[in-house]
């Protein structure tokens, strides 16, 4: 991971891409339907959505 | 070519200065946000003076400060009056064809004046704020390439750097050097599942298949993974300005309407507390014939309330007094030297009753009813020497923390008077989400 302070915004930077092969412990979460349906319903009782 | 820019304002919800490469981060989350920034003018003090995205937002298109447009809370009573000045609906009035790609116009109806096209993917969503940029981006992009026949004004609200973190599976592997974001013996974010949000996040989105992600790092990494794809997401609109011919005289105005706290002050990925990591706010201008002086970095304090009256401005629009804040225009094209505010004074009223009052060496923040973290009602921080606002010294500087707290509330007085009010918004409201919260914890 890179940690060193870099130049900004010069076209010579090139940014890494994500790893070919994502290691496995990486779990990469998801948002499933009912997990969509609980955010918003739970959002909803605190009065931030509608 | 056309005498008037077109616009594209766009706010990042939730987006943290200080993690794009133009801010001094370390790692690559936004090499295009930085080469806009690089080609632009960038403000370094940008602050938002009401917290969160209802607040922040209505400041930002009204031009006023949030104890005068009233919407001091997210998802509070207060209602945005017609009346309000609202630059939608002065540029369409201007003969800008307007148009929001956005979703609050589902939370409070103010959001959609002035706009002739609302583009809302998220429809397709349970919920809203799951709309990607991508799903955005393919209406935006599709919208400028056959709708405009004049001057357009198109407004984009991304929510992808806001929580819940999600981003693209392709996206694995970046940002995260640990070896086990699951490991059931880190009780790091534990706290946070006695706030509604953590445990929301821990209910659904942190759920994997290889169990609950419990180290703060990881979590931390698919935000910063969030700024990457959104910052994708910038490349691709100019592309397409470049195609259309667009981009020499388009504004793109790219900021945040707060930040987020990562687990700063005990905040976990949330954008309330008034602490720099979630009031001061990115912010970067591109017009290249705006004749801006491409490269510089504005130091000065600005508000969000002075983003308005600049666009009105670039548009050779006249400015409504209604407005408060002050274009800085002529500062973005470097022909009058920085200068801005000598304080910023800012509120929040959602999760938090609170007050703050900035300068260039100390922030105040005032407490209008006691928090659920145990903060003390007053807190003082010399930012100086406490960058970070770790280390409250109210205590320890009572006559400083009484002067600046009698400028607050002076200025308030001024304020209300000058408005013809009597009750302090803040105090009216109060922590309009608190009992939730309390009832969680209970």
């Amino acid at each position: 991971m890179e940690q060193t302070p870099r130049k900004e915004g010069s076209d010579d930077i090139v940014a890494p891409e994500p790893p070919a092969a994502p290691p496995p412990e990486d779990p990469a979460p998801a948002m499933r339907p009912e997990d969509e349906a609980l955010v918003a319903e739970r959002l909803r009782e605190l009065g931030y959505i509608e | 070519m056309q005498e008037k820019p077109n616009i594209i304002l766009i706010t990042a919800d939730s987006l943290r200065a200080n993690h794009l490469g133009c801010y001094q981060y370390p790692l690559p989350t936004s090499p295009h946000i930085d080469k806009l920034a690089c080609e632009g003018v960038l403000c370094e003090n940008m602050f938002a003076p009401g917290i969160p995205t209802q607040p922040s937002h209505t400041t930002i298109f009204t031009g006023q400060h949030p104890v005068t447009h009233g919407v001091v809370a997210h998802g509070g009573k207060a209602r945005l009056t017609r009346g309000s000045p609202w630059l939608p609906e002065i540029l369409y009035e201007e003969g800008y064809t307007t148009c929001a790609v956005d979703t609050l116009f589902r939370e409070r109806i103010w959001f959609g004046r002035g706009y002739e096209y609302i583009l809302d993917p998220s429809l397709r969503h349970m919920f809203y704020a799951s709309v990607t940029q991508e799903e955005l981006n393919d209406r935006a992009i599709h919208w400028i390439k056959t709708v405009p026949k004049g001057p357009f004004f198109m407004f984009i609200h991304y929510w992808d750097v806001h929580y819940p973190y999600v981003p693209p599976e392709r996206m694995r592997g970046l940002f995260y050097d640990g070896n086990n974001p699951t490991d059931p013996d880190n009780h790091e974010l534990d706290e946070w599942w006695h706030h509604p949000i953590g445990a929301m996040a821990r209910d659904t989105w942190l759920r994997t298949s290889n169990g609950l992600i419990r180290d703060p790092r990881y979590v931390t990494a698919l935000y910063d993974r969030e700024i990457r794809y959104l910052d994708e997401g910038m490349a691709a609109l100019r592309e397409t300005l470049e195609q259309q011919g667009m981009a020499e005289n388009t504004i793109i105005w790219l900021l945040a309407d707060h930040g987020e706290s990562m687990t700063d002050h005990r905040i976990c990925y949330d954008h309330y507390g008034l602490y720099d990591c979630t009031v001061r706010v990115p912010t970067v201008v591109h017009w290249p014939a705006g004749k801006l002086k491409a490269g510089s970095r504005l130091a000065p304090f600005r508000q969000l309330s002075d983003v308005a009256p600049t666009l009105l401005e670039a548009t050779g629009t006249l400015i409504p007094e209604e407005v408060e804040g002050r274009s800085f225009l002529q500062q973005l094209q470097g022909q009058e030297e920085p200068s801005g505010y000598d304080r910023v004074i800012g509120l929040e009223s959602t999760w938090q009753a609170k007050y703050y009052l900035r300068n260039s060496r100390y922030k105040f923040i005032l407490a209008r009813q006691p928090d659920l973290l145990g903060n003390p009602d007053r807190e003082l921080y010399d930012l100086a020497a406490d960058p970070g606002e770790d280390h409250n010294i109210a205590a320890a500087e009572p006559q400083l923390a009484a002067a600046m707290e009698t400028e607050l509330e002076g200025w308030l007085a001024d304020k209300l008077q000058a408005l013809g009010k009597t009750k302090d918004p803040v105090k009216e409201e109060g922590a309009v989400a608190e009992s939730i919260w309390a009832g969680h914890r209970s």
